[in-house]
């Protein structure tokens, strides 16, 4: 099937800058997907975004929607923004103080030129979706974050959008907030099976929304796939840094004996390895045919449910994670036996097909 | 992708990048904001640059009746003019004297100013001074007014014999001031530094309730004492504000016209802007022309001041968080000596000024306090014993006539230019051409420098006579709101632009993706937004083109006299009382202008004068 959007060698330069903000980027969504995209600030999605709306112009590249060419710099083609029936979601909701709920959300087919009926009951559908039906006389200073956000989505869904770009939504509402909307985005994509695609810089979110995630870094894509193809084999050291928390342990070979002493012969392109705090597991003795590290535990640190211990082997330090509380005292002698490794040559990218963690 | 992918042709580094400069071009013309950028140049091209170039080319093109002193054909190149202002036997009473008094009283004014207005500002902001909300209105009341206001408030206290007309109060009163007191300098000094010490206030204060709290508390808790907190944290961060004030009070002083007018020319005391006057009135409009270059060139050194002053402050803007409100000092004993300071700066600068053009209006003998001197028939009386003005300036109708030209004018012409000034604020927010942005900023800026007298006289030589498709326009009431719009622009522009920075993007991208069109977005969605700017933008300008004078003096005729002109008519025959009650009405409107836009828009005047 013909993919929904479709980006070829997409490229901006913002002017003024050396530096491209967004670099050949190809990207295929398909058609019902719920794609993030998912980077540090200031990594170009946004920009990525809002070249697909036609807000911002692309520097080279092409982007097609559903079959049409929206932008295409070689061949100078180009769609304006208020012709693409695409729904964009502002991360400060951008909604016009100076109309109330009914008013915002009812804009969109005031525009497409509606019957009256017609716009009546698409507003009404809007807001049962979004369940803010009582809110419609309200004006957007009277309404909470979280109010404000479900009008701003109902406002995009009454545009019957091809599909829906939300530029980190949530990222302006309180934690507890953020998880109740994060389930909101599930079913609302469920009920409505409209594409979407969510930025945010929020790793979990990722993990939790995304049909497929993809990550960014300094306006290239490092890496596209389901949300554990990225967490289990991640594609080089920045993505395999970037996703988990606490962060993968890096070891850099050539200056750990125990680690050197184990690649020995297993692989000889791997430059560096890594290992998963939870793929650590702490024992008295090592064992044998795994990856051993001796270390000292330096602290205990309960998260909640679960706890980190932080260790060190005199060189660097290593966090593990635990889910019961760990048998363990500060200053003990123990060893952290990874259960799986990860390895990765010069250039940062993972190896594959390389058997060297299990004997 | 594979299905596509074929269907792209390979292309040559070359044609790919005459391609994407086709997609560019094709961006920015299919912008809106293009085209209307390119409509508001043509506009100010014909309102703007137009009027001061041929002002320009006035001061090196031989004009008509000139053709025998140049000895050169009317229309070619001279340095005749030149010649005449810089280097000839006349030189020193034209051009030099008049510069260096200009110069001197616009540094001495200015100094003043600001000597008496941070201290001012900071009691005002930081201070528990009694009354102080009250305060930072009612001394801010000079700044509404036309300068020229307090001239005539002037000379009717201490006009003396060496001048013909009514008696000063002093004089009834039995002293007759010396000529040093009652004309030239000192007085214009002493008016201008009234004049613009509201002006600080405002610029200073806004700054100082900028200034985030937390710094001069983060001062406090590292021990430094209220002095050194006020030398070293407060004072350092003002210094864009106190220098951005100090350069615009320069360029208004070198520009204001009818101070000068008043207190200057019966003493013999020139500035440039009075010689300009006497060369346009003697018909010497190639020598009005240099001077009013000059005048242009001095206010663009002030502006580039001003421009290096902005881009320092905007350095500093970046660590302006959150305005606080910060803990006010109290005053403890030196209360009561503060309160006679603002006190008594109010009364000097708006009671007394204020009350004597208002006493000046109902009595018969200046500076007699009798009872039976007073009366009401310079305002309503009819048959008066004057020849040309025989009846009450309420009952006039004169006044009416002025009053409503006025009105409808100057609303007109304000109306106009807030709109224009939102488009120009538009274009450079919204453009993806940014020389756009940059060119409409700069011409919008140019009336700025140019004197209003010299002003009028590039539309006077420019639009007396028909040209192309426009008819020729003196005496219209066309050519008066053309200038009055054009002479606004430089406020309304920033303010314009200012709107839309606020307004942001979004609201408008917005709008956009759910498929608004331009003209759509426009009307339901920007407008109603900034549609308390363009109040705003609209009624300054209103209040400042009631009280203008030097602009319209010599494009006003007696079909389409306006309040001002009307006023200066009447102290040229003579006639004090109608004058002063003229001007006493102007003021009114430019107050309740003012107070209205204050009001209905909580609008702050400070943030508009950027
Ligand atoms: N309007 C702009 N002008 C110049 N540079 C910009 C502009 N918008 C974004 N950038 C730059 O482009 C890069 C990517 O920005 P953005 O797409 O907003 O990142 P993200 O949304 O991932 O945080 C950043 O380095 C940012 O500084
Ligand atoms: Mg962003």
């Amino acid at each position: 099937m013909e993919p929904m959007i479709t980006l070829r060698g997409l490229g901006k330069t913002y002017s003024g800058n050396h530096t491209p903000s967004v670099d050949s980027v190809d990207l295929e969504v398909q058609l019902g997907e719920f794609l993030c995209l998912l980077g540090p600030s200031g990594c170009g999605k946004s920009t990525t975004l809002r070249m697909i709306a036609g807000l911002e112009h692309p520097s080279t590249g092409q982007i097609v929607v559903g079959g049409t060419v929206f932008d295409d710099v070689a061949g100078g083609q180009c769609v304006p923004a208020e012709r693409r029936s695409l729904g964009l979601v502002f991360q400060n909701y951008a909604l016009w103080p100076h109309l109330n709920v009914k008013e915002n959300v009812g804009f969109a087919p005031r525009v497409q030129k509606l019957s009256k009926a017609e716009r009546a009951t698409l507003v009404d559908q809007a807001l049962q979706t979004l369940a803010i039906s009582e809110l419609a006389e309200r004006y957007p200073g009277e309404l909470s974050g979280g109010q404000q956000q479900r009008v701003a989505i109902a406002r995009t869904l009454a545009a019957r959008p091809q599909v829906m770009l939300l530029d980190e939504p949530l990222s302006n509402l309180d934690a507890r907030l953020r998880l109740e909307m994060r389930a909101e985005f599930q079913r609302l994509h469920r009920q409505t099976g409209n594409t979407m695609v969510f930025v945010t810089h929020d790793q979990f979110e990722a993990m939790t929304l995304a049909t497929r995630i993809v990550v960014m870094d300094q306006g290239r894509i490092q890496q596209v796939g389901t949300p554990s193809e990225i967490y289990d084999s991640p594609a080089n050291r920045f993505v395999a840094e970037f996703m988990g928390s606490p962060p993968m342990n890096i070891i850099e070979l050539g200056h750990n004996q125990a680690a050197d002493t184990w690649m020995k012969s297993r692989d000889s392109a791997a430059t560096s390895l890594g290992i998963r705090p939870e793929d650590l597991e702490i024992t008295t003795t090592p064992t044998p045919g795994k990856f051993s590290l001796p270390v000292t535990v330096s602290a205990l640190l309960p998260t909640g449910g679960s706890w980190i211990i932080e260790l060190t082997d005199g060189q660097q330090r290593y966090f593990a994670t635990s889910q019961q509380r760990p048998a363990l005292t500060e200053g003990q002698q123990v060893q952290a036996v990874a259960q799986k490794l990860h390895l990765f040559d010069a250039s940062g990218q993972r190896r594959t097909n390389v058997e060297a963690v299990a004997a | 992708m594979a299905l596509l992918t074929p269907q792209r042709e390979r292309s040559t580094p070359a044609t790919e990048e005459k391609n994407s400069l086709g997609y560019r071009t094709k961006i920015i013309l299919r912008h809106p904001a293009t085209l209307l950028g390119v409509l508001l140049l043509l506009v100010f091209g014909y309102l703007i640059v137009a009027p001061v170039i041929s002002l320009l080319l006035g001061a090196v093109q031989v004009g008509f009746g000139d053709e025998a002193k140049a000895g050169a054909g009317a229309g070619s190149l001279t340095g005749y003019y030149l010649d005449r202002v810089f280097s000839s036997p006349v030189s020193d009473i034209i051009f030099y004297t008049p510069l260096l008094n200009t110069l001197w009283i616009s540094l001495c004014s200015m100094v003043i100013a600001l000597a008496l207005g941070v201290p001012v500002a900071w009691l005002l902001v930081r201070t528990d001074l009694p009354a102080r909300r009250w305060f930072s209105s009612a001394l801010i009341v000079p700044y509404m007014l036309p300068a020229w206001t307090f001239a005539l408030a002037w000379t009717t206290i201490f006009r003396n014999r060496s001048n013909a007309g009514q008696q000063g109060w002093m004089e009834t009163l039995g002293w007759e001031p010396p000529n040093w007191l009652a004309y030239g300098p000192v007085p214009i000094i002493v008016i201008f530094s009234l004049h613009f010490t509201p002006f600080v206030i405002l610029l200073v204060t806004n700054a100082l309730k900028n200034l985030p709290g937390q710094l001069d508390e983060a001062a406090r808790i590292c021990g430094a004492s209220s002095q050194q907190r006020w030398w070293r944290i407060t004072l350092p961060l003002l210094r864009p504000a106190l220098l951005s004030a100090a350069t615009l009070m320069f360029a208004k002083a070198i520009g204001e016209f009818g101070v000068a007018y008043v207190l200057g020319l019966p003493a013999g005391f020139q500035v440039l802007s009075t010689t300009l006057h006497q060369s346009i009135s003697t018909q010497q409009s190639g020598i009005a022309a240099v001077i009013a270059a000059v005048m242009v060139g001095l206010g663009g050194i002030s502006l580039l001041v001003d421009l290096r002053f902005l881009r320092e402050a905007k350095r500093f803007t970046t660590l302006n968080g959150k305005a606080t409100l910060t803990k006010t000092q109290p005053l403890a004993r030196w209360r009561t000596p503060a309160l006679v300071m603002v006190g008594g700066l109010f009364t000097i600068s708006v009671l007394i000024p204020l009350g004597t053009l208002v006493l000046s209006t109902i009595m018969r003998v200046p500076g007699d306090f009798s009872l039976q001197n007073f009366t009401a028939d310079y305002w309503i009386g009819h048959d008066l014993p004057t020849v040309g003005f025989s009846q009450g300036v309420l009952v006039s109708a004169a006044t009416w006539r002025a009053m409503w030209n006025t009105l409808w004018m100057v609303g007109l012409a304000a109306l106009c230019t807030g709109l224009l000034g939102l488009l120009v604020g538009y274009v450079v927010v919204r453009s993806p051409l940014r020389q756009l942005g940059t060119a409409l900023r700069v011409i919008t800026f140019m009336p700025y420098l140019v004197p209003g007298l010299a002003f009028a006289v590039a539309y006077l030589s420019l639009f007396a006579v028909p040209r192309g498709p426009i008819p020729a326009l003196y005496g219209t009431a066309t050519i008066l709101i053309l200038i009055m719009i054009a002479d606004e622009m430089p406020f309304a522009s920033r303010a314009g632009v200012s709107a839309m920075m606020q307004l942001g993007l979004e609201s408008e991208e917005a709008a956009q993706s759910l498929g608004a069109k331009f003209s759509y977005r426009l009307r339901t969605v920007v407008l109603p937004m900034v549609r308390s700017s363009l109040a705003s933008a609209t009624l300054l300008p209103f209040v400042s083109g009631v009280q203008g004078l030097s602009l319209v003096i010599i494009l006003a005729t007696p079909g389409t006299e306006l309040m001002t002109t009307l006023s200066m008519t009447l102290i040229d025959f003579g006639y004090t009382h109608a004058a002063n009650a003229v001007v006493v009405l102007i003021c009114a409107i430019a107050l309740l202008g003012t107070w209205a836009t204050q009001k209905l828009f909580r609008s702050n005047l400070a943030d508009s004068l950027g």
